[in-house]
């Protein structure tokens, strides 16, 4: 139920826990956006250097990242084996009747897989190492200036705190409403998709309607508190953007940049 | 039936951070016939304990024996058929459009015939005293009816052995009252039952058993009496006056009326 799946935070003191939220927020967008640039082994190379010295200085344990990566090993499988089986330029280096495989399914499997692995290490670090409440406050501050065009930037981060801060309950929740229904005889793990699908309404239903009367409750407690929006609302933490910050930010760029170039 | 657990430990998350052991070594058998009740402070482990009477969880060590038989080798379906569990909080799993479909859901998942499955739903809502309620929706009751509601829909499987955590919690003491006598009839039909409980003068009143959890072990076991005249001091009121009065020819009541008596004998003799 806890410390577990994709983007959970990793409570740690660390140079990398300590860095101001937007500064990590654009490094790790500067990072996926570069991966997109890259096209070459040493681009690569170059930015996955960077992740996994960011990854060793913020000292949330390996097994833990693996972890979380677990989930889309499966995706980054079967796309690889595609890229291998199904494109078929430069050489021949293997063949068994219809299974061909050439050098450039090779490599643009490697590509793609090393892609995506960097795009959710990238993520899941940023996740891991920032608390959802910092995350949303930094992600308000970046947006901030598209409130003047009427965007609502602290409306969409006050919501995106929200529900990260209510994803364990109603895990914890799930659980035990699939736990009760399974002590009458339900079950979850039977038949063709069809029927699993069907056998999660008795557990779908009771969620539903757990969570709206949340949201009721809660909307009922911020404004009894007298939240009315962001406008004119202060914060209790400031973001500071420090020297350190900079130079995360800096670096993070001259990597991108170096590994396209590269 | 005779439910056993062997040196059962149980811990979440094993190998996380947020690992606890939640029980350590509980070896206990539900009588047929008994109830048995579990008392023990919050976080003692005993929603966990509960759970693994028809192995929602699974024991990390140690086993469950039914009749004498590891349950491992029983189908888990059968299990949780013949031992009914009753959540904390139950009515968080009403899901259907009336009280009706939703008691009829564990007999349907029995596959039963229509006609059967009528009759189970129709004993469940008598048992419970909501007929009267069939044709509602789950959702326009109030926190008590839900509640019985969702006890109805367990009934309705026909269990051996009926596990309650904290079935009365929130009750109104008249509700309360009419949740015991169910208890009470469940066990003359020569049928078990676990209740767990916060409340120790209920549990005065209905337990044949009482054990004691704390820090996921069994702290003591054993009649009403022996429990709570070893520890007058966690007991019901009832023991609390007579230990109170320190007047040993009064016996060892436990149970309202037996005190009310022994104190009357007292008076009067
Ligand atoms: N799903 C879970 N994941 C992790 N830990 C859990 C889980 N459920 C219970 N625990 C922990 O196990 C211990 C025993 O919990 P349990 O729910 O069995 O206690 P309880 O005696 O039923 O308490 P209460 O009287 O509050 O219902 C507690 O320390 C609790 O925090
Ligand atoms: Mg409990």
């Amino acid at each position: 139920m806890l410390g577990r799946g994709l983007g959970q935070f990793y409570p740690a003191e660390s140079p990398v826990h300590r860095l101001d939220p937007r500064a990590k927020i654009v490094a790790a967008g500067a990072i996926v956006a570069g991966l997109f640039l890259v096209d070459s082994m040493a681009g690569f190379l170059v930015i996955g250097g960077a992740v996994v010295a960011a990854l060793v200085v913020s000292r949330v344990p390996v097994g833990s990242f693996l972890r979380a990566m677990r989930p889309v090993l499966f995706i980054l499988v079967i796309t690889s084996l595609f890229q291998i089986l199904f494109y078929r330029r430069g050489e021949l280096i293997f063949g068994w009747g219809w299974i061909q495989v050439y050098t450039g399914g090779v490599e643009l499997a490697a590509f793609l897989a090393l892609r995506l692995a960097l795009l959710i290490s990238a993520t899941t670090l940023l996740t891991a190492t920032t608390s959802p409440l910092a995350l949303a406050d930094g992600l308000e501050d970046l947006l901030s200036p598209l409130s003047r065009l009427r965007f609502p930037a602290h409306e969409l981060a006050m919501m995106m705190s929200i529900a990260l801060r209510f994803i364990p309950t109603l895990s914890s929740e799930a659980e035990k409403v699939m736990k009760a229904q399974a002590a009458r005889g339900a079950e979850f793990s039977e038949g063709g998709l069809l029927r699993r699908a069907r056998a999660l309404v008795p557990v779908l239903v009771p969620l539903t309607i757990g969570a709206f009367k949340r949201a009721d409750e809660l909307a009922e407690a911020m404004e009894s508190r007298g939240y009315r929006g962001g406008a004119g609302r202060t914060r209790y933490r400031e973001l500071r953007f420090r020297p350190p910050d900079a130079a995360v930010l800096a670096l993070a760029v001259a990597a991108v940049a170096g590994g396209a170039l590269v | 039936m005779r439910l056993e657990l062997e040196d059962v430990h149980h811990v979440y998350a094993p190998g996380t951070r947020f690992e606890v052991p939640a029980l350590r070594g509980v070896s206990l058998a539900v009588e047929p016939g008994e109830v048995l009740a579990v008392v023990g402070g919050t976080g003692s482990g005993k929603s966990t304990l509960a759970q693994h009477l028809n192995l929602l969880l699974k024991p990390t060590r140690g086993r469950l024996l039914v009749d004498g038989e590891d349950a491992r080798g029983m189908k888990l379906g059968e299990l949780r058929r013949r031992v009914g569990l009753v959540f904390q909080f139950p009515e968080a799993q009403l899901f259907e459009s009336s009280v009706r479909r939703d008691v009829a859901f564990a007999p349907r998942r029995l596959g039963l015939g229509e006609d059967a499955v009528g009759e189970r739903v129709r004993q469940a809502l008598a048992e419970l005293e909501i007929s009267h309620l069939a044709d509602r929706s789950p959702f326009s009751l109030s926190g008590g009816e839900r509640r019985r509601a969702a006890i109805a829909g367990v009934l309705a499987m026909d269990p051996e052995v009926l596990v309650l955590d904290e079935p009365t919690a929130g009750l109104d003491p008249f509700a309360r009252a009419e949740l015991l006598g169910l208890v009470r009839r469940f066990r003359e039909r020569g049928r078990s039952v676990v209740l767990i409980s916060h409340d120790l003068d209920e549990v005065a009143e209905v337990a044949d058993r009482v054990c004691v959890l704390e820090r996921g072990r069994v702290r003591a076991l054993g009649t009403p009496e022996e429990v709570f005249y070893a520890n007058p001091a966690l007991a019901p009121a009832t023991v609390r006056v007579m230990a109170a009065l320190g007047r040993a020819e009064a016996g060892r009541p436990v149970r309202f009326a037996d005190t009310l008596q022994a104190l009357k004998e007292l008076l009067e003799g």
